[in-house]
């Protein structure tokens, strides 16, 4: 098995829908590059930041830590048998990340000035850490997939009209390309993975300093830690629901045995993560506040016990061979960590004058929907066009 | 009457030193021109103003009011927050005060406000005297405000208020309500040129009804059992000494009056008040009596010494003043009912002739407990520890005098 | 001693407090983070590393501003004067006495950089209580911690700005401000403004006083070095023990502010957040040094990564093939280990 450009046809009906959910969420996009942030979203002074940063932003990086941990997996410790999931791993990681960064652009005021981080530093903002290990690491991203790029068109340079005497120039840098990434591949693999665990981790600083306006169930000193955790075990099963979705979508046959260890392997990684929450929770005595079952003690709730379970699932052994458990499982695990982001960015966030409660508008979760669908579309688009995911040649 | 004299001399003396040292200079005469109403009398009232300030100097000052140590020194002059609210003894009455002042000094948007003087001296009448608004005036001719405020906003020492700001506290330390109807142009300030009068006519003549002091108050809790609670006011005006400030302090218009506008001012009204605030003020001296000291079944009668104090004040003891026997701080000393109890130095110095006879011989070199146990004099003597067969008084140790 | 007076203040407040908000206080309790910090301490290396101070050390003479609410007589007059100093529509002074817009509580926005706000007096209704709100200019001020560009300085004279050619308007400052004080012009999509109290630093320059402190009719805003203004509160308090509480809100709340409150009411009634003495960006900067400590951390990663990448592949060198790589990875990750 080889990565292959999948041959089918890009329009089918659910693509049709992911079209229109992706106009609908560019024409809200377009009213609030007109009239501003206001005239889209329920942000206000109390709660200056909402879903875009909640959930476009924060669990986008999060669910696109398959990139970091399968190339982890595959180039740094060696396990070449995973190497079938690297590259649609990467490909995620490197949309999603556009994707997060296209959610800044859209959530930022001054969108023209989204470059002054790069000239204007501070060194105490978390914030400055997310955006410069977010930019870097994008850039590494784009060069990580370079070589399927080069892969596709070495030998099959074939420019149109008056350029096709360009041809060969081409073809010779594209093999310089190729060849000098694949000598120094490893330092951004490498450096890939350093800067997904800091910005990972970067990641749950960015609340900390909001203090007492966080509620105690999740305002930790260490929420990095579990940001990281959580990153890290969301990475494997992040991968398993994505590959599952796309043989379902593209009829492909899915590499459940190889699905299945990836299933193996999340379980110490989750138990990490989820050790370290409940540890958190029991050392800083906040359990109280889940005892009082209200609605942000039902939320903590829901984010604890949905990896939970996902635990138990694949704990429970059944997890070798049906992909029905694998899927369900690594269901789990996403929505869970989804719930936690949401939740650290809003649920938990209570100002002490707040006025009211935030609750995402229309608008906001038109953009937010758009883009995950346009993030599907392209998605699909260069997998039908690029050696991306690896399968029998049909 | 010879003595008059010796009290007037040093007083005019005191008096012309006084009037030299705290007589405003021309300059801040200028700023609080006094409006008096037309009739004389009322020039007459603000001539006496100045010579009855002076006459009634009484306080004691020393060193030690204002400084710690007995010798300060100017490097370490260990100085005492100003006791000034308790230098005045000074009193003015109402009417000896100007009816209006008007305050122009400060005008840069507005015209110069009228303050009805006289009705509010009326008032602080029944909340702390002058002092509320004329502080650290300890004595002599009222000062001006500019004496201590400053005039700029930006200065060095900015724990004393500006002028703008001294101004302005004065009131609204009370007329903090603002509306549409009664903002700052409506209530005290006409723009300039303006030539409207904001003060009211009914102003201008106002007086508050004299206000008599309660003899005893009485009232009737919503408990079960000692539902009455008696309080003798004039008690402790009169013989308990209390000055009203003690028990009336932090009080304003609102202890009698509505808050509500548009009720008759005059209808009186009383808030409905929490159990701790209406036992503040006994509470102050009466913190260790039990709940029975006050609440019983029954009115209580007024102060009785032979009650309260278990012992009845005879002869020349019902005449003297509490604080002899008391000492003169709140709250009194008790003391016992023995006579040496008050007099400390009974037995050495006594001169038994007082008693009505003279020891003979044989008696002189006796002790006072020899006849007279366990200290107490009020006790007839006792004969018998020596003598079988005599007794007081039939037998005396001594000649009758 | 006046420390351990608030201490004791705070005792005595928190069982009135809202349930939640005690909550928040005992969460933040120090003994609480630091058995947490405990568990963070050997992945982040927290607390052995001294924590950076602030950029710029603060002036001795760096200006204080007291806000005494027993003497604002609720004129909103500073809103006003605010109002006209920055710019912003502000219209009739007299429409300022309209005091229906006590009715509900008002926080500073983008129209109004300071507001009053009427609290009750149980004392005497008559008397409201009037608290000015605006930017408290913290010491250790968390919005200058968390901007990601900087566009928010604490200057030398103690007052916290904000600079326009920065701003990429993210408002990250606003999830950071403890007293939830930048607001952001919600409505605006070219050049959107945080805005917030500069202290009037334009009319501080031409040696004005702060537009608010000038008008005060009552001098409400006492304005003047902090360490003259600390004691001119502490002497007000001692004198008048009976109209004050003895708290001064931002003597140490969160490191100290600038602006500074005294009261004859808790604070808590006054919608004041009680808050711990602990700086605000505190922990999230100690955080933040100690993930990238001289990049220690990161380049010791890297190095480990590098290690393990060229053990595994070392191990299987004889299966994956591609040996040319393989020794250039070997000789690449010994330079790599031996610099880390």
């Amino acid at each position: 098995m080889k990565p292959l450009p999948v041959k089918r046809n890009f329009f089918t009906f659910g693509v049709f829908i992911l079209i229109v959910l992706a106009l609908n969420g560019l024409a809200f996009l377009a009213i609030r590059f007109y009239s501003g942030l206001g005239a889209v979203t329920n942000l206000d002074n109390q709660t200056p930041w909402g879903l875009w940063i909640g959930v476009d932003v924060a669990a986008g990086v999060a669910l696109a830590a398959g990139g970091f941990t399968s190339a982890a997996l595959a180039h740094v410790f060696h396990r070449e048998s995973y190497s079938a999931i690297v590259r649609p791993a990467l490909l995620t990681a490197m949309l999603g990340y556009t994707f997060v960064a296209f959610a800044v652009c859209i959530d930022i005021g001054r969108f023209y000035y989204i470059w002054h981080p790069l000239l204007m530093w501070n060194g105490n903002s978390a914030l400055f850490e997310v955006g410069i290990c977010v930019m870097i690491y994008m850039t590494v991203l784009y060069i990580e997939f370079l070589p399927i790029v080069t892969e596709r068109f070495i030998g099959k340079v074939n420019l149109p009209g008056v350029l096709a005497a360009f041809n060969k120039p081409v073809e010779a840098l594209l093999k310089l390309l190729d060849r000098g990434l694949g000598k120094t591949m490893f330092v951004f693999v490498i450096a890939g993975v350093v800067l997904s665990t800091l910005h990972q981790s970067s990641l749950g600083t960015l609340m900390v300093i909001a203090g007492q306006k966080m509620h105690p169930l999740w305002q930790t000193p260490v929420l990095p830690l579990l940001f990281l955790l959580s990153a890290i075990a969301v990475g494997f099963p992040m991968i398993i629901f994505e590959s599952l979705f796309a043989s379902k979508s593209f009829r492909l046959k899915p590499e459940v045995s190889l699905l299945s260890n990836l299933g193996g392997m999340t379980i110490p990684l989750l138990g990490m993560y989820l050790a370290f929450k409940l540890g958190d929770m029991f050392i800083r005595e906040t359990f109280v506040y889940v005892l009082r079952f209200d609605y942000t003690a039902w939320m903590f709730i829901a984010e604890t016990f949905l990896p939970l379970t996902a635990f138990a699932v694949l704990l429970s052994g059944k997890r070798s061979h049906t992909q029905g458990y694998l899927l369900l499982a690594s269901s789990l695990v996403i929505a869970g960590i989804l719930l936690n982001r949401f939740n650290n960015f809003i649920t938990a966030y209570r100002p002490f004058y707040d006025t009211v409660t935030y609750v995402p508008s229309v608008g906001e979760v038109s953009v937010t929907i758009g883009c995950i669908a346009l993030l599907i579309l392209i998605y699909r688009l260069i997998v039908i066009y690029f050696p991306v995911i690896s399968h029998e040649k049909n | 009457m010879k003595k008059i004299h010796f009290i007037l001399i040093p007083l005019v003396f005191f008096g012309f030193i006084l009037g030299k040292v705290f007589t405003p200079d021309t300059e801040d005469k200028k700023q609080i021109s006094t409006e008096f109403s037309q009739d004389k009398a009322s020039q007459n009232d603000a001539g006496r103003f100045h010579d009855n300030s002076l006459l009634r100097v009484t306080q004691k000052l020393n060193c030690k009011s204002c400084h710690e140590s007995e010798y300060p020194t100017k490097d370490y002059p260990g100085l005492l927050s100003c006791p000034r609210s308790d230098m005045i003894s000074v009193y003015h009455s109402p009417e000896e005060g100007p009816e209006f002042v008007k305050i122009d000094e400060m005008s840069d948007y507005y015209n110069g406000v009228e303050f009805s003087h006289k009705v509010h001296a009326e008032m602080s009448e029944m909340s702390g005297g002058c002092t509320g608004c004329h502080h650290y005036n300890t004595t002599g001719p009222v000062l001006n405000c500019r004496k201590c405020h400053e005039s700029s906003r930006s200065r060095e020492d900015v724990s004393i208020p500006d002028l703008k700001a001294a101004y302005h506290r004065q009131c609204t330390n009370c007329h903090k309500q603002w509306s549409n109807e009664n903002g700052c142009s409506n209530q005290c300030h006409t723009p300039k040129g303006s030539d409207v009068s904001l003060v009211s006519s009914s102003v201008k003549s106002k007086t508050h009804p004299v206000l008599t002091l309660p003899a005893k108050l009485v009232w009737e809790t919503g408990a079960k059992t000692n539902k009455i609670v008696t309080f003798f006011h004039n008690e402790h005006v009169e013989i308990f000494g209390l000055e009203c400030k003690s028990c009336h302090n932090q009080e304003s218009c609102i202890k009698c009056h509505t808050v509500e506008r548009n009720i008759d001012p005059a209808k009186l009204t009383r808030r409905d008040r929490s159990i701790e605030e209406h036992h503040k003020p006994c509470a102050n001296c009466h913190m260790g009596n039990s709940c029975q000291k006050c609440h019983r079944d029954r009115e209580l009668s007024p102060f009785d010494h032979s009650r309260s104090g278990g012992w009845v004040l005879k002869s020349y003891h019902s005449s003297i003043a509490c604080e002899k026997c008391h000492g003169t701080a709140m709250p009194y000393i008790r003391t016992g009912h023995k006579c040496i109890s008050c007099h400390k130095k009974f037995s050495e110095e006594f001169d038994h002739k007082l008693a009505g006879f003279t020891f003979s011989e044989g008696h002189t070199g006796l002790e006072c407990k020899n006849c007279h146990p366990d200290g107490d004099f009020t006790k007839t003597p006792v004969c018998t520890d020596c003598h079988d067969d005599k007794s007081f008084p039939q037998d005396l140790p001594g000649t009758r005098k | 001693m006046h420390k351990q007076k608030v201490c004791t203040y705070k005792v005595l407040l928190h069982p009135r407090r809202s349930l939640i908000y005690f909550d928040y206080m005992k969460n933040l309790d120090r003994r609480n983070f630091l058995k947490t910090a405990a568990v963070g301490a050997a992945s982040l290396a927290l607390g052995s590393r001294p924590v950076k101070a602030a950029d710029k050390t603060l002036s001795e003479d760096r200006i204080g501003i007291l806000i005494d609410t027993t003497v604002c007589a609720g004129c909103r007059h500073c809103e006003w004067a605010c109002r006209t100093a920055h710019g912003l529509p502000a219209g009739d002074l007299e429409s300022y006495s309209d005091n229906s817009v006590f009715k509900y509580y008002r926080r500073p926005d983008n129209s109004s950089l300071t507001v009053v706000n009427e609290f009750e007096n149980e004392k005497n209704p008559m008397l409201p209580v009037y608290v000015k709100s605006q930017c408290m200019h913290c010491e250790k001020p968390a919005c200058v911690s968390a901007c990601i560009v900087g566009a928010l300085t604490k200057n030398e004279d103690g007052s916290v700005t904000w600079n326009d050619d920065k701003c990429i308007g993210c408002r990250y400052c606003m999830v950071a401000c403890q007293f939830q004080v930048p607001t952001y012009e919600w409505h605006k999509s070219i050049d959107p403004h945080i805005m917030k109290c500069d202290l009037c630093s334009e009319r501080r320059s031409k040696g004005l006083l702060p537009a608010c402190v000038e008008i005060c009719p009552n001098e409400a805003l006492l304005f003047g070095k902090r360490s003259d203004i600390l004691k001119a509160a502490k002497n007000k308090i001692k004198r008048k023990p009976g109209t004050y509480i003895d708290h001064i809100y931002g003597e140490h709340e969160i490191g100290g502010t600038t602006v500074m409150y005294i009261s004859g009411k808790k604070f808590d009634d006054l919608k004041m957040p009680q808050l711990g003495t602990a700086t605000a960006p505190g922990i999230s900067e100690a955080i933040q040094h100690g993930i990238f400590a001289y990049f220690v951390p990161p380049v010791t990663l890297f190095a480990l990564l590098g290690t393990v990448m060229w053990i595994t592949k070392f191990g299987k060198s004889g299966t994956a093939g591609c040996t040319k790589e393989n020794e250039k990875l070997q000789t690449e990750n010994k330079n790599e280990t031996s610099s880390g």
